[in-house]
């Protein structure tokens, strides 16, 4: 499987063969470890806005490798805000780099930068539509913590809970999963459940998906609890958020009736929705699932420049 | 209340002004022949509009008709958008000459804004690529920003 010169701009463009391909390069490049797989290379990382995580997670991916960065993460330093367009600014940093990593606050950013530039473009997050390096790392937290996601020997139970409404990462995952072997269960405040067609993309590929109630339930009935953040912006009245968000807490003591190879994933920050007694349990993989990122961005960046792990 | 009149074949009564020479486009979804005679409009020509007429086949229709002259490539694809159950017919000297099936193309290239504020789309320089994913009603992607919308509630540019 060659993905030489190919774009990472969404999961929907990745068949289930494809994605098994990535894990399975991501699995090697970590059992290797630091080496000189991205010697040579140079990626500009462009950050039209910020994201600390993100960017961090790329620059460390190409730097543990041996290759070389470049790029900004502050669009008040660029031609930018003197009217440049983002295809002029794709067409001048091409000149510059093997492979350009861009975030950008508009939708769509990334697969209009793909069509301009000659060299790969990843896309690190394009507003609220994708961020498919996320949808990857997660992907591989999971079948790495349970191996029947890439089997297929059973059905696992993957939980989440939160904003399902908004949740980017939260509609990736679950269209990515619908190429998998998996139950859905559902928690979320009022308002915030998961739109309808994700819920249509799941009946049509066979996933069951059903509601439960709180977060224990979540917990006692899943393999995966994937839990995202609640924002407060997302409520109309503050008095509704702070309600939702004390009941919206996992605690410790919530996870006694947890099943024990129960793993909670998050896709960080987390702010209250975790409580940090959680941390030390089994239970808690979030803080190594963003260190998955490192070897799926460095295997995603390989496979892109034609390097082979 | 308002009479239709009426239209049995046999003693047929134009509902809309009969044009010499020019362009009918019938079968209009009531809802969107206002949009389709702004988008027309546009090129100036004469234009004759009848909206909520009666049809057996829609129970309520729209017209519009061009007079001197055909609809235009670019009309034609907004037409497919905004109406793909359409017909179309040429007419010449009160006859019709032809009719024009109304393709609905894969993929529509600037003919529709895309209809998310925050799509890149809307902010740069660039072309509007709009997928079809769904035939009736008419549903599109855009293949950018990967929302999906009714035909019919599009801006066209």
């Amino acid at each position: 499987m060659d993905f030489t010169g190919r774009d990472i701009i969404s999961i929907a463009d990745f068949q289930r063969s494809e994605i098994l391909h990535i894990l399975a390069r991501a699995a090697e490049v970590e059992a290797t470890g630091r080496g000189k797989l991205l010697a040579g290379t140079v990626m500009a990382t462009l950050f039209f806005e910020p994201s600390t995580r993100t960017r961090l997670s790329f620059e460390a991916a190409m730097l543990h490798q041996d290759g070389r960065v470049i790029g900004f993460s502050d669009v008040a330093s660029t031609s930018t805000r003197k009217g440049e367009s983002l295809a002029d600014t794709i067409r001048m940093v091409e000149q510059y780099a093997d492979v350009i990593v861009i975030r950008h606050p508009r939708d769509g950013a990334a697969r209009l930068a793909a069509e301009v530039s000659r060299v790969p473009v990843i896309n690190g997050g394009d507003g609220a539509n994708q961020h498919p390096t996320q949808t990857f790392l997660d992907l591989y937290t999971i079948a790495k913590l349970q191996p029947a996601l890439a089997t297929g020997e059973r059905a696992l139970d993957i939980a989440f809970a939160g904003d399902l409404r908004y949740g980017r990462t939260v509609h990736s995952l679950v269209h990515a999963l619908c190429h998998f072997r998996v139950n859905l269960l559902l928690v979320a405040p009022r308002g915030l459940e998961l739109p309808e067609q994700y819920l249509e993309e799941a009946r049509q590929a066979g996933v069951a998906v059903r509601t439960v109630a709180s977060l224990q339930e979540a917990a006692a009935q899943s393999d995966i609890l994937y839990m995202t953040r609640l924002q407060e912006e997302r409520f109309p009245d503050p008095l509704e958020f702070d309600h939702v968000k004390a009941s919206y807490r996992m605690t410790a003591a919530m996870l006694a009736g947890a099943r024990p190879s129960m793993r909670i994933l998050h896709p960080l920050p987390r702010v209250n929705e975790i409580a940090t007694d959680v941390d030390a349990t089994p239970h808690a993989q979030y803080f190594a699932q963003a260190g998955n990122g490192i070897p799926v961005r460095q295997a995603l960046l390989a496979l892109v420049l034609g390097r082979q792990p | 209340m308002s009479q239709d009149p009426p239209t049995t074949s046999g003693s047929r009564i134009r509902q809309v002004e009969a044009i010499s020479n020019g362009s009918v486009i019938d079968h209009i979804p009531t809802a969107v022949t206002l949009k389709v005679a702004a988008m027309l409009a546009g090129s100036g020509d004469q234009l004759f509009i009848g909206a909520n007429l009666r049809s057996s086949r829609m129970g309520r229709k729209g017209v519009v008709k061009i007079a001197g002259r055909e609809i235009s490539a670019h009309a034609a694809s907004c037409l497919a958008l905004l109406a793909p159950g359409a017909t179309v017919s040429i007419i010449h000297d009160y006859q019709v000459l032809r009719k024009l099936p109304v393709e609905v193309p894969a993929e529509f290239t600037d003919v529709a804004r895309c209809a998310n504020p925050n799509c890149v789309t809307n902010h740069e320089r660039w072309s509007s690529r709009l997928a079809v994913v769904g035939r009736e009603p008419l549903r599109v992607r855009c293949c950018y920003c990967e929302r999906s919308f009714l035909g019919t509630d599009l801006a066209l540019m």
